[in-house]
């Protein structure tokens, strides 16, 4: 009973979540005339509180299973390693969307699951945003974001077996894709409320094919090639350390197996 | 020393009012505020802003600029046509497409800007015990990772300076593999024994399973209504009334929870920050710029908020009364007096 509720909180909240992301697309020729209007107007607070909640619902849950003090550890140093090859790009500028985050975050969330990739991934932004000066009121949206791409990576290792050259290459289109999902995804929670050339700005009231060839226009004009650049760099570094990385996690992931027992049991 | 609870109200309010217009007398002016806030209270050692919110002007504006003087073709004042068979950027560029993507970038710095003194006037550790108290382990998990970045940091130093005593040189991203692997390694074996000296300390042997179940069926149901109500708020107009409370429910449940969650966890601190006079000032400051920017006042013209250099341009109208109510957000610079140690 206790994962069936769990497995619907995860449901639930990663259907607000995209539902925030993705609400412009449904929103379709009936929403037309004052109540469209309406929404252009309150849909920033109500989006925003909607995110907030239902991340931190997720939180409660992900917190309520226990976190064991190895998880608790290993989360802590894992997230302060990828934080510093965030810190390392922003010092040093690298070419478009480029990130080294990507890849320990599907990596981690490949060998050790998807809550831990989830976690990973939402933590990662959190810390390094406060240790680059992030912070600001993309970052609950860059957690969801992240962390969705550690939590979709643990779905991944049911189909591979952690050894193989085919699960690096399925590895570095999964990370080819959400190099730019994520870039794709980022855009969307301002897109509505952008302003500019009515081609490719969203309007309550348009239809679902209309607002998705306004969004296409949009992405392509603004993003496409930036996320080009972070998804070739994303399949670059899954390629390169793609079999070290993994190795060493999964040997520590062995090593993590020992269980402390009082004295009574 | 303002507490950081008044410094993210203030943050907030800079996005808020900054997200409120398209004046740029206004951007200009919410802009200078945040520049001379950043200037006065930003402590003498500081965490260094990776750009400055000049220099992302100088990026923001001009590109801003050029990229809605190309794709948006609206504007009476033509200053040069591009050929139609251009896709997206064919046709007219306007002098008024111009300025309002250069209005765009400028909200956009606002933004940083506004956050960028944030993210400098409130150290780290403070931020981090704003955590909720329900959100202990993920505050563990916080703490850990800030107090291991600098270990990392000298971690990475000593295993470059290593491999380059053997002769390794970082050229492309290959080279990067001898300094990763280590570090990842060298990193897990440190988390190792850290688990191990929390497991012997007892963390987490008195965690209480008794609550879960009721925890997530209040937390499903919590969700299950903020998703249906905002679904009906969303595509069945005729029911606003049972939607908002849907989303009130639900948010209600999820905040219980979270306040409930809180409760069964002690905190304490060593130094404890006492809200102070001050803070209650910048509170105060903050109020009134949300006041006028949200609320339709008899007095202010909040029409002047929303200005629109099409389809010819014109002068931005500026509302002194508004003007005033902006110089609400100066209040830490005025408290602060200077930089501070």
């Amino acid at each position: 009973m206790r994962r069936v509720l769990s497995s619907a909180i995860y449901a639930l909240s990663a259907a607000i979540g995209l539902l925030a992301f993705v609400y412009p697309f449904l929103l379709d020729a009936r929403a037309t005339g004052p109540l469209g209007i309406a929404h252009g107007q309150d849909a920033p607070l109500v989006i925003t509180t909607l995110v907030g909640l239902s991340l931190v619902a997720l939180l409660v849950e992900l917190q309520g299973q226990a976190i064991s003090a190895k998880m608790v550890a290993m989360l802590g140093v894992l997230v302060a390693i990828t934080s510093v090859l965030r810190f390392i790009e922003v010092a040093v500028p690298m070419p478009g969307g480029f990130s080294p985050i990507f890849a320990p975050i599907i990596l981690a969330g490949y060998v050790f699951g998807g809550r831990f990739g989830f976690l990973m991934g939402a933590f990662t932004l959190l810390v390094s945003g406060l240790i680059t000066g992030g912070v600001g009121p993309w970052l609950p949206y860059q957690m969801f974001a992240a962390g969705w791409v550690g939590l979709t990576a643990g779905w991944l290792s049911r189909f591979t077996f952690h050894v193989s050259r085919s699960d690096i290459l399925i590895l570095s289109i999964f990370a080819f894709v959400w190099g730019i999902l994520f870039g794709a995804i980022m855009n969307v929670y301002f897109w509505p409320f952008a302003v500019g050339a009515a081609g490719r700005t969203w309007r309550p009231g348009i239809s679902l094919g209309e607002t998705l060839a306004r969004y296409a226009a949009f992405y392509v004009v603004t993003s496409l090639g930036w996320d080009l650049v972070r998804a070739v760099g994303n399949v670059a570094l899954i390629l390169l350390l793609g079999t070290p990385m993994i190795r060493a996690l999964t040997r520590f992931q062995r090593r993590f197996h020992f269980e402390v027992r009082t004295a009574n049991d | 020393m303002i507490d950081v609870r008044a410094w993210l109200l203030w943050a907030l309010t800079v996005l808020v009012a900054a997200s409120s217009t398209r004046n740029p007398l206004y951007a200009v002016l919410l802009l200078l505020i945040t520049v001379v806030v950043g200037v006065t209270c930003m402590p003498v050692r500081s965490r260094q802003a990776s750009l400055s919110p000049l220099r992302f002007a100088a990026m923001a504006v001009p590109l801003a600029a050029l990229f809605n003087g190309l794709t948006a073709h609206l504007g009476d004042t033509v200053l040069f046509r591009l050929p139609d068979w251009l896709p997206l950027l064919g046709g007219p560029v306007t002098l008024e497409a111009l300025v309002f993507g250069a209005t765009n970038g400028l909200t956009l710095t606002v933004i940083f800007s506004g956050f960028a003194v944030f993210n400098q006037v409130t150290p780290v550790h403070d931020l981090v015990r704003l955590t909720p108290r329900a959100f202990h382990e993920a505050g563990v998990v916080l703490s850990i990772a800030l107090t291991f970045i600098p270990q990392t940091t000298r971690s990475l130093t000593r295993i470059r300076e290593a491999q380059a005593v053997r002769g390794h040189r970082v050229h492309g991203l290959r080279d990067w593999l001898p300094i990763v692997v280590p570090l990842l390694v060298s990193g897990l074996e440190r988390s190792m024994g850290l688990a191990e000296a929390m497991v012997a300390r007892g963390y987490g042997a008195i965690y209480d399973r008794a609550n879960l179940p009721r925890t997530q069926w209040l937390l499903a149901l919590g969700l299950f209504s903020l998703l249906g109500g905002w679904l009906v708020w969303l595509f069945l107009p005729s029911w606003k009334v049972p939607a908002l409370g849907g989303i009130v429910v639900g948010a209600g449940l999820v905040v219980g929870l979270l306040w409930l969650a809180g409760q069964a966890v002690p905190r304490t601190a060593y130094r404890t920050h006492r809200w102070a006079v001050r803070d209650t000032l910048v509170v105060l400051g903050c109020g009134l710029t949300l006041v006028t920017v949200l609320l339709p006042l008899p007095l202010a013209d909040r029409a002047t908020l929303g200005y629109a250099p099409y389809p010819r341009l014109t002068l931005p109208p500026f509302d002194p009364l508004i003007g005033l109510a902006l110089l609400g957000l100066l209040a830490p610079a005025v408290i602060t007096g200077g930089p501070t140690n």
